[in-house]
């Protein structure tokens, strides 16, 4: 397996990949605290315009909260670069037939599976660590985390959730043949659950609430809240893993 | 001792019928030809010996060991060449093999001893490229470098030879040769000389059936027996001989084919009474393409 997982790191350092996923979770991380740092800048450039048109624009102060909120807009979109990179984890390879000699020089199959998975979640903690580490420390420079509620906690939780989807498009990279397949059945799973999520008596169960890290932050809600939907999160992922695992071991290659 | 063998072995693909009844038994230490059109089901019959797709009915043992799809515990005493051989682009050949290596759980300088020696073997000792920018031919050697690095006992070659030149094609049938000592070859292919090199037997494979099978020499002369071919200069010639000897056959250009040897001493003395002087005559031993074709019913 180790074996594996080397060739899944040189394929993922030659193809450029890791490259460009560090340089994105940089960049957001430096983004989040220039964008808050910069918007009463920009109110003032803009307030002629917007006086023009009715508005008027007041004193403007930026706390580490509003750093945050971008933090929690600009992570969603990491998260779906990071899917629409990796979503051919599998598929490529069955495309190309280059799973052929690997499993027929005696490698066992849910080896492939652990090692891809593994490869894919170091992949995701690192850059989104990074891309928070550095959120964290501008906000530490310029203003101050105090005024946020449990940063890591909030950060945990949409952490956790990149996991749970990085596992359900394993699951469908695994078991279909085109990259679009893999987009197509992992956005219907997650914006499924998300639409349940709605349903005001299931909201506080599905993974999808681990989303809300801004609520955590506000304060609105206390950590406590979130332990069933890391629970559920966390038994739906060995479900998808292990699913992966047994759709793998069935698949013409 | 056998090293793989196959009873009974069916396949289907939703309603076709893709292998039937297949039987047959490779010995050790002998190269097997497989040899069938395209489409014939050689490539399914392989994939099931590699426990890359499931039998329906039968059973495929390979050194005494069933074969079960999915599990490939078999598979570590195996070497597979695929038709379309497709590695890891972005990697050079010998880390190519380095992984395959570290997969089959080889020492690591075992690994870079039989690396060394194999992508000589196969011309490619020089190449520090990385594979991205190999032909197929190239792909073709590092293939069979691949599948010969951890010493198979039984070696699986699909179409080898098909991708390669001339001179390629020699080597690589040479390759395998020098690899019967050390293992068993099954190899498939529709290159029927390739077969007449190398192999020590063969099994046909037509429309899912094995339709003849046995060792090269018995194969050969389960045919009819030798035919004589006689060229003349004029096509009336011919016409005359056709209508003294009803059994010959018209080649055409002035060709008659003799198919009863017996007939010969009398075809002869037709010739020297009306004068007729042949061009050429040639005595065809039967070749394997003759038996091929007479298999296939073309």
């Amino acid at each position: 397996m180790t074996a594996f997982i080397k060739k899944e790191w040189m394929e993922n350092v030659r193809t450029g990949r890791i490259w460009i996923l560090l340089l994105l979770f940089g960049l957001f991380g430096v983004m989040n605290p220039a964008i808050a740092k910069l918007t009463p800048w920009m109110m003032e450039v803009l307030s002629d315009s917007l006086e023009s048109q009715g508005l008027v624009v007041t004193q403007v102060t930026v706390t580490a909260l509003d750093s945050w909120v971008q933090f929690y807009k600009n992570v969603p979109m990491a998260l779906l670069i990071v899917v629409l990179i990796f979503n051919q984890t599998f598929t490529g390879e069955y495309q190309k037939g280059t799973l052929i000699p690997v499993v027929t020089k005696g490698l066992a199959r849910p080896k492939i599976v652990f090692a891809k998975m593994l490869m894919l979640l170091a992949v995701w903690t690192i850059g989104y660590f990074l891309c928070y580490a550095i959120t964290y420390a501008y906000n530490a420079y310029y203003w101050d985390n105090s005024v946020v509620a449990h940063p890591l906690f909030a950060s945990f939780c949409y952490w956790l959730f990149g996991v749970w989807v990085l596992t359900i498009m394993t699951f469908f990279s695994a078991s279909v043949t085109s990259n679009v397949q893999v987009l197509l059945g992992t956005g219907a799973v997650v914006f499924g659950i998300y639409l349940l999520g709605l349903i005001p008596k299931l909201s506080g169960y599905v993974p999808t609430k681990l989303m809300e890290g801004m609520k955590i932050l506000q304060g609105a809600v206390k950590p406590a809240d979130y332990c069933v939907s890391i629970g559920t999160a966390g038994v739906t992922m060995v479900l998808w893993i292990v699913s992966a695992v047994l759709c793998f071991d069935r698949r013409k290659l | 001792m056998e090293m793989l063998s196959l009873s009974k072995v069916e396949k289907r693909f939703g309603t076709k019928q893709v292998l039937k009844n297949v039987t047959f038994s490779v010995p050790e230490h002998t190269i097997y030809g497989f040899v069938g059109q395209n489409g014939a089901g050689k490539t399914t019959t392989m994939k099931l010996i590699l426990g890359l797709l499931a039998c329906d009915k039968g059973e495929i043992l390979v050194d005494g060991a069933p074969v079960h799809y999915g599990e490939n515990k078999t598979n570590r005493f195996i070497g597979y060449l695929p038709d379309v051989p497709e590695f890891y682009t972005y990697m050079t050949p010998m880390e190519y093999l380095r992984l395959c290596g570290e997969i089959t759980g080889m020492e690591s300088k075992e690994i870079k001893s039989r690396s060394e020696e194999l992508l000589e073997l196969v011309g490619l000792g020089n190449e520090k490229r990385r594979i991205k920018g190999f032909s197929r031919g190239m792909k073709q050697r590092l293939g069979i470098a691949q599948a010969l690095l951890n010493r198979p006992r039984l070696l699986i070659c699909d179409e080898p030879t098909s991708a390669l030149d001339p001179a390629g094609r020699k080597e690589l049938l040479d390759i395998l040769v020098a690899a019967k000592k050390e293992t068993t070859v099954l190899f498939s292919t529709h290159i029927l000389s390739d077969v007449e090199h190398i192999c020590d037997e063969l099994a046909f494979l037509h429309e899912g059936e094995i339709a003849l099978q046995g060792k090269l020499e018995e194969v050969r002369h389960m045919r009819r027996q030798t035919a004589t071919e006689i060229e003349v200069e004029k096509p009336e010639d011919a016409r005359q001989i056709l209508s003294a000897f009803p059994d010959m056959e018209n080649v055409g250009k002035g060709c008659v084919k003799l198919v009863n040897p017996k007939q010969l001493p009398a075809l002869l003395h037709f010739l020297a009474d009306r004068n007729i002087a042949p061009v050429r005559i040639e005595r065809m031993e039967p070749t394997l393409e003759d038996l091929f074709l007479e298999v296939i019913g073309k």
